[in-house]
């Protein structure tokens, strides 16, 4: 008979912990090395020995007191679900700081087995575990796994197993010293009286979290019977002060136990060391990353230019042929002009985004990016935000959606907003076509160097507005940010075309619905009403575009622009699919018909690149807004405050750009 | 003997990539520099940003190793692996103008020399140096 258990896959954040999700599920995920990026719960299955075993891989948390969203939900798992078993990643070549957050697992009396990951690495190094030695101090299992090899996998689950049979389970707690293990007692007889809580948390465990001043047990107690003498134990004693004192406990364990298990080898420095030595200089690092991501553009736009050539041409050919050969005009304009125009449009520029893909996926899994995360710190806490925040933002390259969700893993609400309310500003790669097109029909000599000026334009405009917003609307401090460095790997290629076409199919997935809505519904407006020149002045699209062009008109725009503008809001991609559309591009591409058109000079041409990077965010991004702040109020104010930044510096930029190269 | 050679190494090819990149950032302002022609100046700023950014790498390591400070060797091998990342960059971009020209069949109007620029003939001399040291320090990066 088959036996149904449970396993809780937990572990501080890069020590391999989604890798070994898929060894032992075999499911497909992307493995990151940015602390953090496992924010939502992934669950998966495997069958071994008669059980079916469900596997759930929890956020990256350094420790299980609750500063941040990560942290909340890995606890709240661990305590409302209350797997069978608990099965912590720990990195084997950074072991103190990982078994900080054994010492904690073992307070919350759940059976917890170790998969000592990475072994293979703290052997290269030199380092000499002695497992069943490291078993016996902690009384906990220690399996030793290689999870990119798959090494352990089976007797990780056979010690998982043989865990849940385990009956009863060994208490093993840290002793706080005589005045704090005092205060424990008193609190733990305290909430004793508290029958909610028996049964569902362990008291010791409650205890602990209070000293340590942790809000969200408090809440737990609040409005039952133990509050108020709780409260009269809390007021006599300095949380902070006890907090401090019970994690030097933990550490002094730690410390006391590592030298009689390890061997360490201690080299002078490694050469990853010496390579972070330059690429996080003090004055170097942040020129380096600069220079790293021209490059990074400056191939997205060249490299990709014959793949355009040839499915610019495949689109030319198919609207020529429908023009040609389908009766009656208004549905080979239907399909000529809205369907392949609008669409075919977009889809050129799939090339750029996979290369962008492909070199943001190879940075990030060589390790680079999280360099450009220590590096980018300092300033970012300078200017009001924490350092995490970066995270988010570089994953805003890719979609905004997903980065302001990862915003999570940041402690402190008004970090938390601060950071939602600037990553809009970060260019995800729906911006990227209009950028290509434009800078590479106004500018192809210097295409790439234009679109890595947008880009830094729009990293400096979410700087600044972070600042602004710290010292108005938001103010307070700044958290600390606590992050490591994972070695430098050599990508695979398979795993970075995974990433690259895992992110990069979304964009497909998008031509083929909403960007294809949106270009019909552009078609529609164009069309109608009956009888009207197609796109001209008396179609609704002319109408509309006419209606705002007096907004636009200082910025060097006309009316079809206004238009794609306004369909931009539904996803940017469609501000291109729009032009292609409203400039009804048969024989000519839409470059020469830009070039064409003696409304828009190259000045404009960059204006409408800084409007698109900085103006309202998408609906994606604006529902995903309120979902994160809870609130309308804020998913409104990014689109006003966006807006009016965009029109401020689209109408800067196109006027020196006026000044500087004519045709403002 | 070896970090002798590789001081002058870093401290010319730093120096080479310095001026370069100031030629190329200062074109546009100062106007042509009478003599530069053979250089292959795009007048692209960021161009220039990137070639002062090789530089300065290449010119920390050459004054570290001089005063037996810090880890002078060390910022000569990132600036020897940067030089032949861009250089590589550069090459693939002149590739694939070459393909996108020859699919457009405007051939006549691109020639190579177009398309040459300094990240690319100074990442040769790049490549001279990883072929020393570079090498190394990549395998010891790569098994750490």
């Amino acid at each position: 008979m088959t036996r149904e258990i449970r396993i809780a896959l937990t572990g501080n954040p890069n020590v391999g912990k989604t890798t070994l999700f898929n060894a032992l599920t075999g499911s497909r995920q992307h493995v990151g090395n940015w602390p953090g990026v496992t924010v939502e719960k992934k669950t998966g299955r495997v069958r071994r020995n008669g059980y079916e075993i469900e596997v759930v891989d929890l956020p990256g948390t350094y420790s299980l007191t609750a500063y941040s969203a990560d942290e909340i939900i890995a606890r709240d798992f661990l305590l409302d679900e209350k797997p069978d078993v608990v099965v912590q990643v720990v990195d084997a070549t950074n072991l103190e700081r990982n078994l900080y957050l054994t010492t904690q697992l073992s307070e919350l009396q759940v059976p917890v087995v170790i998969a000592l990951n990475m072994a293979d690495m703290a052997e290269a190094q030199g380092d000499a575990i002695d497992l069943a030695r490291l078993s016996a101090f902690l009384e906990i299992p220690i399996v030793r796994t290689v999870g990119t090899r798959g090494d352990g996998i089976g007797d990780l689950l056979d010690a998982a197993i043989r865990e849940v049979k385990t009956s009863p389970h060994h208490e093993h707690t840290i002793g706080y010293g005589d005045d704090v293990e005092a205060t424990i007692a008193m609190l733990a007889d305290a909430l004793s009286a508290d029958t909610d809580l028996t049964g569902r948390y362990p008291f010791r465990w409650l205890a602990v979290k209070l000293l340590e001043g942790d809000e969200s047990v408090l809440d737990k107690v609040r409005g039952g019977p133990a509050l108020a003498r709780v409260e009269r134990i809390l007021s006599s004693i300095d949380s902070d002060e006890y907090e401090a004192m019970m994690a030097d406990k933990r550490y002094e364990a730690i410390s006391a136990i590592l030298p009689q298990v390890r061997k360490a080898n201690v080299r002078s420095m490694s050469p990853s060391d010496m390579v972070d030595r330059v690429v996080t200089d003090r004055y170097l690092g942040i020129p380096i990353f600069l220079a790293l991501m021209w490059g990074t553009f400056q191939l997205t736009f060249t490299a990709a230019a014959p793949f355009m050539t040839m499915i610019e041409a495949a689109v030319g050919w198919l609207v020529e042929f429908v023009a040609g050969s389908i009766e009656p005009a208004w549905l080979a304009s239907f399909l000529g002009d809205g369907i392949i125009g609008g669409v075919g449009a977009v889809i050129v520029f799939l090339p750029n985004i996979f290369i962008l893909f492909l070199i943001l996926a190879f940075l990030e899994d060589s390790g680079y990016l999280a360099r450009a995360a220590f590096i980018m710190d300092r300033p970012l806490y300078a200017l009001g935000l924490p350092g995490k925040a970066f995270i988010p933002m570089l994953v805003g390259f890719g979609c905004n959606v997903p980065a302001i969700m990862a915003t999570r893993s940041i402690e402190g609400e008004k970090d938390r907003l601060l950071t939602i309310l600037v990553n809009p500003f970060m260019s995800c790669s729906a911006r990227l076509p209009v950028y290509i097109l434009l800078a590479g029909t106004f500018f192809p000599e210097q295409a790439g160097s234009v679109v890595f000026f947008l880009y830094v334009l729009g990293i400096a405009v979410a700087i600044a507005s972070a600042k602004l917003f710290r010292s108005t609307i938001l103010p307070g401090e700044v958290s600390p940010f606590v992050m490591e460095m994972p070695p430098y790997r050599i990508p695979t290629a398979i795993t970075s075309l995974r990433h690259m076409w895992s992110r990069g199919s979304m964009y497909i997935r998008k031509a083929g619905s909403i960007i294809l809505i949106g270009v019909l519904a552009v078609w529609a407006l164009a069309s109608f009403p009956l009888g009207v020149d197609y796109g001209s002045a008396g179609s609704f699209a002319g109408m509309i575009g006419h209606l705002l062009e007096p907004l636009v008109a200082p910025l060097g725009f006309d009316w079809k622009v206004a238009v794609a503008l306004i369909f931009g809001f539904i996803a940017k991609e469609i501000v291109v699919g729009s032009l292609g559309v409203l400039y009804g591009t048969g024989e000519e591409t839409l470059s020469s018909a830009l070039l064409a058109d003696p409304g828009l000079s190259a000045a404009a041409a960059l204006a409408l690149m800084v409007f698109v990077l900085l103006y309202t965010p998408c609906v994606a991004a604006i529902g995903v807004i309120r979902q994160e702040t809870g609130s309308w109020k804020w998913a409104g104010f990014s689109v006003a405050y966006g807006l009016v930044v965009a029109w401020i510096l689209a109408f800067v930029v196109g006027h020196l750009a006026g000044f500087f190269i004519g045709g403002a | 003997m070896n970090e002798t050679k590789m001081l002058v190494f870093g401290a010319v090819l730093g120096a080479l990539y310095i001026v370069t990149g100031l030629l190329q950032v200062l074109g546009p302002v100062i106007g042509p520099v009478p003599g530069t022609d053979l250089l292959y100046l795009t007048g692209d700023l960021f161009v220039g940003f990137v070639l002062l950014v090789i530089g300065a790498v290449f010119a920390v390591g050459a004054r570290n190793l001089s005063r037996d400070v810090g880890e002078g060797a060390i910022f000569i091998s990132v600036g020897i692996l940067l030089s032949v990342l861009f250089g590589l960059v550069s090459l693939l971009a002149l590739c694939a103008t070459g393909l996108d020209v020859f699919l457009l069949g405007e051939g006549a109007e691109w020639s190579v020399a177009d398309s040459i620029g300094p990240l690319l003939y100074l990442a040769v001399i790049g490549a001279v140096g990883f072929l020393a040291w570079g090498r190394e320090t990549l395998r010891g990066l790569t098994s750490s």
